[in-house]
């Protein structure tokens, strides 16, 4: 009897508790709607039981460290020096290929070290390298984040900012067929 | 009817909203800006200027709409359909890039009857499409085939087993530049747009209609333009590609490096494509400051003369007066006995036309040191007066963006369709877009684009200057508000050059004076070369006659490949140490040869026509022992003994900067100043001249070959013949 009883609320619990993300929608609702619903938090059961103690060990481990001092990340890099000291990386935005008019794979900022030789690699036709950094570009969101990652490296950077900024003129359709204007087309 | 309140209350509080609000103290000066619009796409809410077309104001809130014949630097074709979009209430697609945007209109870039035009339009434009992708030179870069893959259909109901539908087209012969595949044409119009409203030479059109229609010159012609490489970048599919470039490389197995252009004074921003140590091509680099999107021939094609006729190794004369192969060791002994063995005053160092300044700062250090003042450029500038104290008298001072905004523009003694490609087509869309009206005093040229003649004596500047012409320009330019006068440096090498950069320097300041716009400048000196400006300001002295009467006894030519020092004009016995990239002038006369880096194998400061550093990078190292130049120099001033106090690239910057920091500020332009002070110095250069202003570059095949890359350049050579070819047809 008892053993039917346990089985049942197991079978009736496992499937319940493992999709439990599942039935609660409340933190998807808050994340998706702007004006966001006012119901109550979904409070963790775990934190409704813990002893004050447990409490504060898991604030403690969920806290983060600020670390004062600049990172250098040069000396555990294992980056040989020739290759941090002489180097220079230029932060950049892609530039758009003028060959296409598309514009979606330009608007981050990239890293790039200065370019060393490269060669026709004689077996296959292949260029080869001799600069281990050669392929190493990294894609940020903004150049502070650029600046920020060459710095803990000790990388020497130089930004170079597009110009790319133009006032927007609104194009007009009808110009072509302006009679006082010189913008009339002649040929089509 | 729930949303439409709900996202109006949103957007109340939104920063779009807030912006016209933070712009107040502006529109109270200027005439209030219409009112703007607001407008949804795909309900993103954006402001616009009403008449803005729906797929400019979908750009702006970063929704991408297809397109093919649509470019934001031609006028609006609309007859692609790519850029068909849904709006609201509306019963039928619209194309977006031709039609303007009304108050409260919502469109919908992403619906599903947007999704079933563009994939109609794309089945209709693949119809007649060949399909050699494999084979095709835009592969892996076309828009077409992107475009086809992102918003085709993807199953095709193209069903011609027996080959009898697909549509051919005879390729046409437009130069050695451009290779056509008429078959690939989807008939965009991007070409005949380019060629009639940027480039001026109206060749381009298309004949028949329907399936009949074919884009041509109508008679077998070539493309005569400065800008024709353009054509290939706008081709949308692969009907009109590179011919030099042909079935070179696949896009994605180049490595593109950004760069500056140095065969043109305005030092046009590129993109380097190479692979295995070798330069491809060049692609422009949009730079709204510079070159727009744009790029001229030469600095486009003239590429392949990086390849030929280089100084791979360094060279010095044998007995019997032949140039013969040494060790950098032999010749770097020679070059210093050479240079200590000389009486102070009696070297020589001349800069060329592509003379980075990192190298002209390190041989004028050097020169200097050894006890020598004569540190020359190739091209003459007139040292009386404020001479090249004052920045603001060799510089564009008005800047090439600014160009466009002018009203009225005096060009004396420049061709400037040949000397700055790029600038006159901003002339030429001022003339287009602003009516801007253009004057030439100098040869009858064609600008491509017509212009008031004022007859090609010198003395017109000058009653121009005095107030005295009582021609119809001296009102316009009286009666503009923001006028542009360039004088070509071509006219500051003649005799009377003082006299008439003197009265430009005159009627400019008179004209500015006047001005309600206080910031516009209006003189500007259009140098030739991309060195010239650097030179100066690190203190140069423009011109070699002067250095040459004093006999000298050793002549270090950095890249000075114009010819302006020659054998006969030196006394018996000089020694003469070449250092450059290229065999041409320079290092046929010279006793030591040391081969340099060209533009694309170094980084290294060049500063352009308006005054604006901007460096080069490394995209391929320099072929054989050839090595970067400014550590040439600092090799051999250790080896003379005359240590230049700099080890690195960033300490010759740092040197750099001590002359002058605009040399350090890449990218950046200043505003130049002291016009007032050049001009009362100027006062009594004023003479009366009477000679002709005449221009050097005159007709196309004289543009090509001007510097030694492009004079090493097979491509540019087949140019020169093809337009003297074309210029005996009867077309």
């Amino acid at each position: 009897m008892f053993q039917v009883i346990s089985r049942a609320a197991r079978l009736s619990r496992t499937p319940l508790s493992r999709s439990l993300p599942a039935f609660s929608t409340t933190s998807q609702i808050n994340g998706r709607d702007q004006l966001g619903r006012h119901e109550a938090p979904m409070i963790d059961n775990d934190v409704v039981v813990a002893s004050p103690d447990e409490k504060q060990q898991k604030s403690v481990l969920e806290s983060t460290i600020s670390v004062p001092v600049k990172v250098d990340l040069t000396p555990v890099s294992g980056v040989p020096e020739e290759h941090i000291k002489p180097r220079r990386v230029r932060i950049y935005q892609p530039p758009k290929n003028a060959m296409q008019s598309g514009t979606n794979n330009i608007h981050h900022w990239e890293m790039e070290f200065d370019n060393r030789q490269r060669w026709e690699n004689p077996l296959m036709g292949w260029t080869s390298t001799g600069d281990p950094l050669s392929n190493m570009k990294v894609a940020f969101r903004s150049p502070e984040e650029a600046i920020e990652h060459c710095e803990k490296n000790g990388w020497s950077w130089f930004l170079d900012v597009p110009k790319i900024e133009k006032p927007v003129r609104p194009k007009n359709y009808g110009l072509n067929f302006s009679w006082n204007r010189r913008t009339r087309v002649s040929t089509k | 009817m729930l949303r439409q309140p709900l996202s109006r209350a949103l957007t109340l509080s939104s920063p779009v909203r807030a912006a016209p609000l933070a712009a107040r103290p502006y529109a109270a000066q200027a005439p209030p800006p219409p009112e703007k619009v607001e407008v949804f796409i795909d309900d993103k809410p954006v402001h616009v200027l009403p008449g803005t077309t729906i797929l400019q104001a979908a750009a702006l809130v970063g929704v991408e709409i297809p397109r093919f014949c649509y470019h934001e630097r031609l006028a609006v074709a609309g007859n692609c359909r790519m850029c068909l979009v849904e709006i609201e209430r509306s019963p039928k697609p619209a194309a977006a890039c031709a039609m303007p945007v009304m108050k409260g209109m919502r469109v919908k870039t992403n619906s599903d009857l947007t999704k079933k035009a563009r994939e109609g339009v794309m089945e209709f434009l693949l119809v007649n499409h060949p399909l050699d992708c494999p084979i095709c030179d835009q592969g892996g870069e076309c828009d077409l085939q992107d475009q086809s893959m992102a918003f085709g259909s993807d199953r095709s109901r193209f069903t011609d087993i027996h080959f009898s539908g697909k549509r051919a087209v005879e390729d046409k012969d437009v130069g050695p530049l451009i290779k056509t595949i008429m078959t690939r044409c989807i008939h965009c119009t991007r070409c005949i747009r380019f060629a009639s409203e940027v480039a001026g030479v109206d060749d381009f059109g298309t004949t028949g209609r329907g399936s009949d229609m074919q884009v041509g010159t109508y008679v077998e012609k070539m493309f005569l333009s400065e800008l024709s490489g353009n054509i290939i970048d706008l081709c949308p599919v692969g009907a009109l590609t590179s011919k030099p470039y042909s079935f070179a490389a696949r896009p994605w197995e180049t490595r593109r490096i950004d760069s500056v252009d140095v065969l043109d004074p305005l030092g046009s921003n590129i993109v380097i494509a190479t692979r295995t140590n070798e330069v491809l091509r060049i692609l422009p680099r949009t730079n709204e400051e510079i070159n727009e999107e744009w790029l001229s021939d030469k600095s486009r094609f003239a590429c392949d003369g990086l390849k030929r006729q280089r100084l791979v190794t360094p060279m010095m004369t044998d007995s019997r007066g032949n140039l013969t192969p040494v060790e950098w060791e032999d010749a770097m002994v020679a070059a210093a006995r050479a240079l200590r063995d000389c009486p102070p005053g009696k070297l020589l160092a001349v800069a060329g036309d592509l003379a980075d300044a990192e190298s002209l700062v390190a041989l004028k250090d050097l020169v200097n040191r050894l006890g020598s003042d004569s540190t020359c450029t190739e091209q003459y500038f007139p040292l009386d007066g404020a001479g090249i104290d004052l920045r603001s008298s060799y510089l564009c001072n008005t800047k090439i963006a600014n160009v466009e905004d002018a009203d009225f523009v005096l060009l004396i003694g420049t061709n400037t369709r040949f000397e700055a490609p790029l600038l006159n087509a901003r002339i030429r869309k001022a003339f287009i877009h602003k009516d801007t009206d253009v004057a030439l005093i100098g040869p009858k040229v064609d600008l491509t684009y017509e212009y008031i003649h004022v007859g090609d004596s010198a003395s017109a500047v000058k009653d121009l200057a005095t107030g005295s012409s009582s021609h119809e320009v001296m009102k316009r330019l009286e009666a503009a508000k923001r006028p542009v006068v360039i004088l070509g440096a071509d006219q500051l090498k003649t005799p009377e050059g003082a006299a008439i950069l003197a009265y430009t320097q005159e009627l400019a300041l008179r004209l500015q004076d006047k001005l309600e716009d206080k910031k516009w400048k209006v003189l500007n000196v259009l140098q030739r070369t991309a060195s010239q400006v650097a030179a100066l300001d690190i203190g140069y002295q423009p011109g070699v006659g002067a250095a040459l009467q004093a006999g000298p006894q050793v002549v270090y030519l950095l890249g000075a490949d114009s010819g302006v020092v020659s054998r006969d004009q030196l006394p018996k016995g000089a020694t003469v140490i070449y250092q450059g990239h290229h065999g041409d002038a320079g290092a046929a006369i010279a006793d030591i040869v040391l081969p340099g880096a060209a533009y694309t194998e170094k980084r290294a400061t060049y500063v352009n026509a308006e005054g604006r550093a901007q460096q080069t990078l490394v995209a391929v190292t320099p072929p054989g022992k050839a090595r970067e130049d400014w550590k040439i120099i600092r090799a051999l001033s250790e080896v003379v003994g005359q240590r230049l106090p700099y080890d690195t690239l960033d300490e010759v910057r740092d040197r750099l900067s001590e002359i002058s920091p605009a040399l350090v500020t890449y990218g950046d332009v200043q505003d130049n100043n002291y016009f007032a002070q050049a001009r009362s110095l100027a006062q009594s250069l004023q003479k009366p001249v009477s000679g002709k202003v005449d221009v050097q570059l005159k007709k196309l095949e004289d543009f090509f070959m001007t510097d030694p890359i492009s004079r090493a350049s097979p491509t540019m050579a087949k140019c020169v013949q093809a337009v003297i070819k074309q210029k005996s047809s009867k077309y």
